[in-house]
């Protein structure tokens, strides 16, 4: 579904150059719910800005099923947006003024969808993340665990193919991170959704089938977890961690 | 850094970051200023002796202006205190004591209040200028640009500013010496949760202020002066009602079709709307009221103007006139006129009253008519008629045999114009010959007839009973309010002597007169008008763009979701013309049914024109809107510059 080729991110002006992402390549197949790990700094939101497209990349290439999203005309990057990419935000990015049903069903809105179906569109989505009796609140009235789970709901309710998440369990206590983990597992196994995660969480990055370690820049190493456990995979990430020679407490 | 170094800092920052505001301040100094400067221009106010007056009003304009801009100062002042609570709440927290912070956040306000009076005092003398222009012009004299800075009225700003500012620091001062050091750093998040709400009395005061304010739009559409201010009570209640209960009687309304809320993008434009009605109710009554206040003050200004000019214009087509008795023109009145008054050319005769009522009874079925008490309808003899065109500098209306003519108010020509009776005056029959509508000094009855005369051959009008006799006269020069003033003693010495008063009308002075009349009240109407609208205007820009940070990061967050700039653009218009238009629109249907009443309360024929009823409603809502519309316009670019994402769409 997605392809990251070669690309090469650079900050900065010609005397100052920072390289945020340095040859970074990888393959992201559909319906996979792949990880992306790294210190602060290591350049995960910048891969996942340019994924994307709120960014541009300096050189390589990025392409969403074969479709390259350099070429996609400015005037088409909004909707293409809102059409194939879902976002979840650590700080859930909820607008405030709206009920989380309203906040659901902007997505749909957006996408200029028949008022008609939103309501019903937005109600089978929330009944699938468990916020159906909610939904009339404001984000400031539910907790951080429901607003994310609306944050995700958002997501994926106009049929968005590729789920991106950022941090998506930063401002969540353990419980309402393991809540949320296992409904976007739940998303990615039953509904198909694609999900492409940024994390320093070990935890978080544990649920994933695939965690790729970035580092300065670059791709550091690759894990699979194949038919491992759980647990067994979140001890090989933490020791992937170790050997790239960062302080545990700092990723966990 | 000092405590004096810090509020220079913040004081310059307040007047960047609430630049509307500062803004608002120095176009409060400098009207202040230009009207204090009228006040005290003694050629201003020898321009005529009813000039007077002005500085009595203009002082009580003044009072009530310095309380507008009072409520101004100090409603902004507070909202700048509740947005800077987390930083006022630092100052608390790193250990300066409340009554320091208050004096830090007081001479502030004063160095922004000082900086607003200097710009002020200064551009308010190109005010003053502009109006000094406009007052010599009501009295058709020239204007010539001299510079002079007044003294005593930039003192008097200074003290209205002082009074303005005492009023509305002493506020902030005692809130903050009062408040802990929690209420500051977490206001914001009270505010928030304060924001939304919602209950069945809120929609059930909804639908009722819905229901009270038709029935009082009706009311004072009804034309009678208590079911008016029955309607005007109602509105009041309407307005508040409405306000208080918008927030909940939207989403209540949306509650019911779901669907229509996702239509385009409603959903944003409703939800911001009622986000932030929702904290503003009582204000957004408020300013409601204001705007009402402005088109009602504005309207009156246009209907004083009006009434003045409209009656002066039926009074000077003579540049003298004397209207005395049956027993003719007094000799005293020709000697003064001999011995004061250059004469060019002048007329003497008599105005009669036919034996029947027959086209007093016509044309008052046809139209409001006010009757002055004529026994027949008036009458006048051609020759005599003919020499006053001339005198007036009208064109000779063509005698015709067998015909009479009639001259009326332009308001009655309609009326006649379906009269084609015969008349039998003096022995003769005579057909309709026409109808001439100058100005010729036919109001009140005591001119040429009341509001209309017939026109009919010498011995036909000789035929009829005499009503009064009457002078006119061209003069080589004006005659001027002090020659007036003289002639107007021999009228009185008259009146006493004979009991008969005489109708003493002079050009020039009448002139004076509505000039004097529209600078003495049309200036002040306006002064208040503008001092509503600015602070009304102000307060509802500084609320919007107080909210850019909040936008900026839900824009921020839309753009990522996929909404295009352009649908951006588009639900941020619509949000401001709502936005704006929420206050706007219940002033106008306040507004406009008062202002077609009250240019309809003066005599018929008066308001016309420009002066007629609905063109005051229109010039008076469009005065209204082009300066609110510059408001409009700039708080809407500035939001658009401060909250929409840079386009950099291209990866």
């Amino acid at each position: 579904m997605l392809q990251v080729k070669n690309i090469e991110k650079y900050y900065g002006s010609k005397n100052n150059v920072t390289k945020a992402l340095d040859r970074v390549s990888f393959d992201v197949a559909d319906g996979e719910f792949i990880a992306i790990m790294g210190a602060s700094g290591s350049g995960k939101t910048t891969l996942l800005n340019c994924i994307s497209t709120i960014d541009r990349v300096s050189a390589g290439d990025i392409l969403l099923d074969g479709e390259s999203i350099a070429d996609i005309p400015a005037g088409r990057l909004a909707k293409f947006r809102r059409e194939r990419l879902g976002f979840v935000f650590q700080d859930f990015n909820l607008l405030d003024t709206l009920t989380l049903e309203e906040n659901i069903g902007l997505a749909l809105a957006l996408n200029h969808e028949d008022p008609k179906a939103v309501t019903r569109k937005v109600g089978e989505m929330a009944a699938k993340l468990g916020i159906e009796g909610i939904l009339g609140k404001f984000p400031y009235q539910v907790s951080g665990g429901q607003k994310q789970r609306a944050a995700v709901a958002r997501a994926m309710v106009a049929g968005q193919s590729l789920l991106l998440a950022d941090e998506p369990t930063g401002a969540l206590d353990s419980r309402a991170s393991k809540n949320l983990l296992e409904i976007m597992t739940r998303m990615n196994e039953s509904a198909g959704a694609t999900v492409l995660m940024v994390t320093h969480d070990t935890y978080s990055a544990s649920y994933a089938g695939r965690v790729l370690f970035l580092k300065d820049g670059r791709i550091f190493n690759e894990l699979l977890r194949g038919d491992r456990g759980r647990g067994i995979f979140y001890h090989e990430i933490l020791d992937v961690l170790a050997a790239m020679g960062g302080d545990v407490s700092d990723v966990i | 850094m000092t405590l004096s170094k810090l509020s220079l800092r913040n004081a310059r920052r307040q007047a960047r970051d609430y630049l509307v505001y500062f803004a608002a301040m120095v176009m409060a100094a400098a009207l202040l200023y230009s009207f204090n400067g009228l006040m005290f221009s003694r050629e201003i106010l020898t321009l005529s002796k009813m000039m007077a007056q002005m500085p009595m009003l203009i002082v009580m304009v003044s009072i009530a202006v310095v309380c507008v801009f009072g409520w101004l100062a100090s409603y902004s002042t507070g909202f700048i205190l509740s947005c800077r609570s987390r930083e006022l709440g630092t100052y608390l927290l790193i250990g300066l004591e409340n009554k320091q912070v208050a004096r830090l956040f007081f001479q502030e306000n004063l160095m922004v209040g000082g900086c607003a009076l200097v710009l002020g005092l200064l551009s308010g003398n190109l005010l003053f200028q502009a109006m000094r222009a406009v007052v010599f012009a009501l009295f058709g004299q020239a204007y010539h640009f001299s510079f002079a800075f007044s003294f005593p009225a930039a003192g008097l700003t200074a003290v209205y500013f002082v009074l303005i500012y005492l009023l509305a620091l002493g506020r902030s001062r005692r809130r903050i010496r009062k408040t802990q050091i929690y209420d500051l750093i977490y206001f914001e998040k009270k505010n928030e949760n304060a924001v939304i709400g919602s209950g069945r009395s809120r929609k059930g005061i909804f639908a009722v202020s819905i229901a009270l304010g038709i029935a009082g739009a009706l009311l004072m559409m009804a034309g009678d002066l208590s079911l008016g201010m029955v309607g005007a009570g109602l509105l009041v209640v309407f307005l508040y009602g409405f306000f208080l209960s918008f927030a909940s009687g939207i989403p209540a309304f949306f509650d019911r079709h779901p669907a229509g809320k996702y239509k385009k993008h409603r959903l944003l434009v409703f939800r911001m709307l009622t986000a932030k009605v929702a904290t503003m109710g009582v204000l957004m009554a408020t300013l409601s009221m204001i705007f009402t206040g402005t088109l009602i003050s504005e309207g009156a200004g246009l209907v004083f103007r009006g009434l003045f000019v409209g009656r002066s214009a039926e009074k000077t087509c003579f540049d003298l006139y004397i209207g005395g008795s049956k027993g003719g023109i007094h000799k005293e009145y020709l000697d003064y006129i001999e011995g004061n008054i250059p004469i060019d050319r002048c007329r003497q005769y008599t105005v009669y009253e036919s034996q029947d009522t027959r086209l007093i009874d016509y044309v008052n079925v046809k139209e409001a008519y006010l009757d002055y008490g004529y026994g027949g309808d008036p009458v006048i003899g051609y020759s005599d008629y003919a020499a006053l065109r001339a005198l007036a500098g009208y064109e000779a209306a063509e005698p015709a045999q067998g015909k009479y003519f009639i001259h009326c108010m332009s308001y009655l020509e309609a009326a006649f114009r379906g009269y084609d009776e015969e008349l039998i005056l003096g022995g003769a029959t005579l057909s309709p010959g026409g109808i001439y509508t100058e100005h010729f000094l036919q109001r009140y009855g005591e001119g040429n007839g009341h509001e209309f005369i017939l026109v009919v051959p010498d011995e036909a009008a000789k035929a009829c009973t005499v009503h009064h006799h009457a002078y006119a006269a061209k003069t080589l020069a004006p005659v001027g309010e002090e020659i007036y003033d003289g002639l107007c003693a021999i009228r009185d010495e008259a009146e006493v002597r004979t009991g008969d008063y005489d109708a003493v009308y002079s050009k020039a002075a009448e002139e004076a007169q509505a000039a004097s009349g529209t600078a003495t009240a049309v200036f002040p109407l306006y002064f208040l008008a503008l001092a509503l609208t600015v602070t009304a205007a102000t307060i509802l820009t500084i609320q919007q763009l107080a909210e850019s940070g909040r936008y900026k990061r839900q824009f921020a967050l839309l753009h990522r979701l996929g909404m295009d700039v352009g649908e951006m653009k588009r639900a941020l218009w619509h949000w401001s013309a709502i936005y704006y238009a929420m206050p706007a629109v219940p002033a106008l249907l306040v507004g406009v049914p008062v202002l077609l009443n009250l240019a309809r309360t003066p005599e018929p024929g008066v308001m016309v024109g420009w002066s007629s009823p609905a063109a005051v409603a229109g010039i008076a809502a469009g005065l209204f809107f082009l300066i609110y519309g510059v408001y409009i316009l700039l708080a809407y670019t500035s939001l658009i510059r401060n909250v929409l994402p840079e386009e950099k769409d291209t990866p």
